[in-house]
């Protein structure tokens, strides 16, 4: 392995200028799961890792009670966002995500920024954040940009991120009331598995707790980029929720599917499990939605 | 008999904490004052002529101390079939070909000296499948063999089978293959060679077969023109076998080659891709079947052919066949039995030894067509087994001499234990297949023997230095055991040496379920001559008769007598300090009385043979086509369990490696290169998901294993296979042929049998290719 110097600053302005100082040479290193794998096999080899787990943040995800957001930092790892009763009681389609993430040791150490910046179509923390409508927050030496985090990933490994830049949090919007939300990675191991498909559904209900009043699809290495199947959610609006429709759904989410063979899968069946998990995730979502009537406006 | 107080007993393993806390040393501890790094280079193309190779540019980066190809070294051939060279010369076969080394003071000049080195190739045309590469006209991996198909006769017929079929009643035929898995040891390969200014030469390597390894090390330095010289293997602590050992590779000589090259220690290590695209796998095999028996469900015959993608050369792969005769002649008794098998080079990675030796692929074809058979003849699968089943007494077709069998036991406690006739729900399946395994030694060497050397102290402990290999399965432990055991001691009190050929004897390595069998009673020997020894001078410094003493507890007690006592130490210390003093050291080596085959293939390979059963439950996911284990029960008869604990790991570990095998393991290879050289794509299983094993022992009481035992290194992972398979089936009527049995498999199997193309519509002539989906 490639020698490299650590640099460890305390605040996002000194990881930018740190930064800025040494250019191409060098990387941001949040856990480093991804970042030293890559290393290791000679697919980066910079001269600085700068480490942004010691920038002061907040450790767990957290709810603005005024606004009703809920901020989930780009530094926290998955085990604090897989712990937080915040999230398991109203985020589970989160909580499905990272509490499978390769292991425990894997989720004490890998941030949630570093799946997102990492921008693999395998990335399950991406996935459940875009079907909360998730915006990513953006820091750099001109300030602050946000944008939908569904449009910040580009391409497989390309996320829309600058030279120096840093993802600071994804902020979640309030849920409509009655909504329920859930996530399953498809893959052969119950652990240190990378999804051969992900996917993601949230369903809001009108209040007959039956018609669909907005869906999420979303869908991860079932294209090159994290993707809503659009035409499926449509599909969805103002039917009742029933396996039925959903697994119509799914057939569509499928047709929308850019799904590829890789030694991980073959086409066929990576878009047909789309069509088989598109309809169990929204069941679940369903059964979640019904369960916790409430929703609306959290107070923890 | 005495009561036992060591055997039988549930001891963790001697070196567990070792392991546990570091402290143990594998080859990636060791470090030699002077060690250079050597490095492999591989082969661009998997069939390729060697134009030319240019080391010029690697030679200058400072701190490369040696740069080696073909062309620098002496002819040395490895391998079985003697096929195989170090370093390639002239031509390429496989992507895994080593094509040049380095030696550099540090292990990343040695790997950035691996990139100065040009080599220009010319492609040539490969061959990848074993039935294309029999036909005429294929590229010839090894054109001065002639042909692809290796000069292995493997080929046997006992009865008749033609006349047997045309009696049966009914009959199955079908074409099962199984794919390339690999052992996935935790501690990488690796080895460090030295000479001494006199070229005697230290190889300290992760070996299966430290004494053989020294005569292949021997005959190398020949090759070499260092004639006469001696040849010490040193095994650090092994970091798992499982077969991956028991031959000598191309790493292991080039680090010999590099220190004589460079007069400086020279390890070769591993990291984990070449761990998987440069150690042998599992054999692959295509297998074409078919069972007869008669209205009663009596098997009449067994008629097996087979084609081993035996790779670009040879190892023991190639010789699986001769273990996997066993299964074919044995399990259960079949009275005509027709057998062939054909190695055909390929330009693939080539076959080893793994667990199991063959006997998994051979028993996965039989155990799922004795289902189809038992259908076919609508006898309960576990009855028309239990019809046909083995007996104590029988001898084999093949001459095989089942002294103890607990088969119809084994099949009894998994019928019962897995709740066989229990309703099912939906899609819920239940499946058994079984197994006959070596569990006496084997004698596939000239000699099954191994030595021990047994050396009492002053002050009652025993240093014990025995042949075996302990790389993970625990005979150090188990061989404590039985030492302790038979003089009375505590297991602590035995120090177990296995690690140097300069002090320990010959073995003929860690292979075919043998090690406690035979170095167990190898140790049994050797202690039992101490035995007599300490029993003489206690009958003289007791003043008793021998007969009435006891070795128990660290002392010679008299039976009746309390009074009369002596402690061990003490006695050894009277002894040896004392006017013509002596000290107490036997040796023992034990080689079974098993035969080596004969030209028919007929023999008595083992002293006896281990059985099993395995049965599981599963469930059926038939929108995914994921199959999930409910409840594995894997019993087997064990003759005797000398320590229960440890052979309840070997039992579940052989299961997780089984239902791997089964399920999701698969070494991709594209067009012969290695598409899932890491954890991450292949699929071994993790400790998630392990399922719920049981695994009950019977004890048969062998009388030819020490203290009754047999070996059971290997079964553990042998049925594994159609057993799942077998319950898939039951669950939802599909049957997968071909492993590993994957979720895509069996969704395709499912959709198919209900006549639909893979995407779930009705077949039709119209859109025959709508579910082909673009890229
Ligand atoms: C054994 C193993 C199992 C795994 N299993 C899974 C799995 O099941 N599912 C899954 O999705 N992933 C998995 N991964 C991948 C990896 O763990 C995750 O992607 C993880 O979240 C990455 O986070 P990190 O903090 O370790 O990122 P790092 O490796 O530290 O960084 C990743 C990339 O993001 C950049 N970066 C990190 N944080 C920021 C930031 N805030 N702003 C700007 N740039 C940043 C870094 O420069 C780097 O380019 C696995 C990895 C391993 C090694």
């Amino acid at each position: 392995m490639r020698k490299f110097t650590y640099l460890v600053p305390k605040t996002l302005d000194e990881a930018i200028s740190l930064h800025e100082a040494r250019g191409e040479r060098a990387k941001y290193i949040a856990g480093g799961t991804d970042v030293l794998v890559k290393i290791k096999e000679g697919k980066l080899a910079p001269d600085y890792l700068i480490s942004l787990k010691h920038i002061l943040s907040q450790d767990r995800p957290f709810l603005n009670n005024e606004t009703g957001e809920l901020y989930v930092g780009a530094f926290m790892t998955h085990r604090s966002i897989e712990k937080s009763p915040l999230v398991q009681l109203h985020y589970p389609i989160l909580h499905d995500a990272v509490k499978n993430i390769g292991s425990v040791q894997i989720r004490n150490v890998a941030t949630i920024g570093g799946n997102l910046v990492n921008a693999v179509p395998s990335a399950d923390g991406a996935i459940p954040l875009i079907a909360l409508d998730g915006k990513a927050h953006i820091y750099s030496a001109k300030g602050e940009r946000t944008m939908e985090l569904l449009r910040f990933f580009l391409g497989p490994g390309q996320c829309d991120l600058g030279r120096g830049e840093i993802l600071t949090e994804v902020v979640i919007p309030p849920q409509r009331p009655r909504t329920g939300s859930a996530y399953m990675k498809h893959g052969r191991r119950e652990a240190m598995e990378l999804p051969m498909l992900g996917v993601g559904v949230l369903l809001s209900l009108e209040e007959d707790l039956n018609t669909c009043a907005q869906a999420r699809i979303c869908l991860g290495v079932a294209a090159p980029t994290p993707f809503r199947a659009l035409m499926a959610e449509k599909f969805l609006v103002g039917k009742a929720i029933n396996a039925e429709n959903l697994a119509e759904a799914g057939r569509i989410a499928g047709d929308e599917s850019r799904v590829r063979d890789s030694i991980r899968g073959v086409a066929w069946y990576r878009r047909e499990m789309v069509g088989v998990l598109v309809k169990r995730m929204g069941l679940k979502a369903l059964e979640r939605a019904e369960n916790k009537a409430e929703g609306g406006r959290l107070t923890v | 008999m005495q009561a036992l107080c060591s055997v039988g007993k549930r001891i963790p393993k001697i070196d567990a904490v070792d392991k546990a806390t570091g402290r143990a040393q594998y080859i990636q501890d060791l470090k030699l004052p002077g060690m250079l790094y050597g490095k492999i280079l591989y082969s661009k193309y998997p069939h390729a002529r060697i134009v030319h190779i240019d080391t010029s540019r690697a030679k200058q980066l400072p701190g490369v101390r040696a740069v080696l190809t073909g062309a620098d070294i002496p002819e040395i051939k490895m391998g079985v079939y003697k096929d195989n060279r170090p370093l390639k010369v002239g031509k390429v076969r496989s992507y895994r070909d080593e094509v040049a080394a380095v030696a550099a003071t540090a292990p990343h000049i040695a790997r950035e000296a691996l990139n100065l080195v040009e080599v220009t190739y010319e492609a040539l045309p490969g061959i990848f499948d074993p039935e294309q590469a029999m036909q005429a006209g294929a590229p010839l991996v090894h054109e001065e063999h002639k042909t692809n198909v290796l000069k292995m006769p493997w080929k046997l017929h006992y009865g008749d089978v033609e006349a047997a079929r045309k009696e049966a009643a009914f009959i199955v035929a079908d074409r099962f293959t199984t794919t390339w898995v690999t052992h996935c040891c935790m501690g990488t390969s690796g080895a460090i060679a030295e000479f001494d200014p006199a070229n005697n030469l230290t190889v300290y390597s992760n070996t299966q077969i430290p004494s053989l390894a020294q005569k292949d090390f021997l005959e190398a330095l020949k090759a070499m023109g260092v004639q006469d010289r001696r040849v010490r293997v040193i095994k650090p602590c092994i970091g798992g076998g499982f077969g991956s050992k028991l031959d000598t590779y191309a790493y292991e000589y080039i680090a010999i080659l590099l220190a004589y090259h460079t007069r400086r220690p020279v390890k070769v290590e591993f990291d984990r891709t070449e761990e998987f695209s440069a150690t042998s796998t599992r054999q692959p095999t295509i297998t074409y079947i078919s069972q007869g028996c008669d209205k009663d469900g009596k098997l009449l015959f067994r008629d097996v052919s087979m084609i081993l993608d035996n790779g670009a050369y040879t190892s023991w792969g190639a010789t699986t066949p001769s273990v996997m005769m066993m299964p074919i002649t044995s399990l259960y008794r079949v009275p005509n039995v027709r057998y062939e098998a054909k190695c055909v080079y390929t330009n693939n990675t080539y076959a080893q030894a793994m667990r199991g030796y063959g006997n998994p692929q051979a028993t996965y074809a039989i155990e799922s067509t004795m289902d189809m058979l038992a259908e076919a003849a609508g006898i309960d699968p576990i009855e028309f087994r239990r019809i046909n089943a083995n007996k104590a007494g029988d001898v084999s077709i093949q001459g095989l001499r089942i002294t103890t069998c607990g088969l119809e036991e084994c099949m009894a406690v998994v019928k019962d234990q897995l709740a066989w006739d229990r309703p099912k729900e939906a899609n819920e399946g239940v499946g058994m297949a079984s197994l006959i395994h070596v569990g006496g030694g084997a004698r596939v060497y000239k000699s099954d023997g191994c030595g021990t050397i047994i050396k009492m102290d002053d002050f009652g402990k025993v240093d014990l230095f025995t042949g075996a290999t302990d790389m993970g399965q625990g005979s150090d432990t188990v061989i404590a055991q039985i030492v302790a055991e038979e003089l009375g001691l505590h297991i602590e009190d035995v120090h177990v040496i296995h690690t140097d050929t300069d002090v320990c004897p010959w073995d003929v390595g860690a292979h075919a379920s043998r090690t406690t069998f035979v170095a167990g009673n190898a140790a049994l020997g050797a202690a039992k001559k101490i035995k007599a020894r300490l029993l003489e001078l206690g009958a003289k410094q007791l003043e008793s008769p021998l007969e009435k003493l006891i070795l128990q507890d660290r002392q010679i007690r008299h039976r009746e007598d309390a009074e009369k006592r002596i402690e061990i130490g003490k006695l050894l210390r009277k002894t040896h300090f004392s006017h013509a003093g002596q000290m107490l050291m036997a040796e023992y080596f034990y080689d079974p009385t098993n035969e080596n085959m004969g030209r028919d293939f007929r023999g008595n390979m083992s002293m006896t043979y281990t059985f099993g059963t395995h049965g599981v439950r599963v469930k059926v996911d038939d929108e995914t086509g994921k199959v999930r284990i409910l409840n594995y029960v894997a019993a087997h008869d064990v003759g005797k369990a000398i320590n229960p604990m440890l052979l309840e790991g070997q039992v579940y570990g052989g299961v997780m490696m089984g239902i791997g095998y089964a399920l999701s393991e698969q070494v991709i290879l594209e067009k012969g290169e290695n598409m899932n050289p890491n954890f991450r794509d292949y699929k071994i299983l993790t400790a998630k998901d392990v399922v719920p094993i049981a695994a009950p022992v019977l004890e048969t009481y062998d009388k030819d294993g020490p203290f009754g035992a047999k070996g059971i290194g290997e079964p553990g992972c042998v049925p594994t296979a159609p057993a799942v398979a077998n319950a898939i089936y039951d669950a939802v009527g599909v049957r997968i042929k071909d492993l590993p049995v994957t979720p895509e498999r069996v969704l395709a199997a499912i959709r198919a049998k209900k006549g639909l193309d893979l995407c779930g519509r009705e077949l039709s002539q119209d859109h025959p290719d709508e579910c082909v989906i673009q890229q």
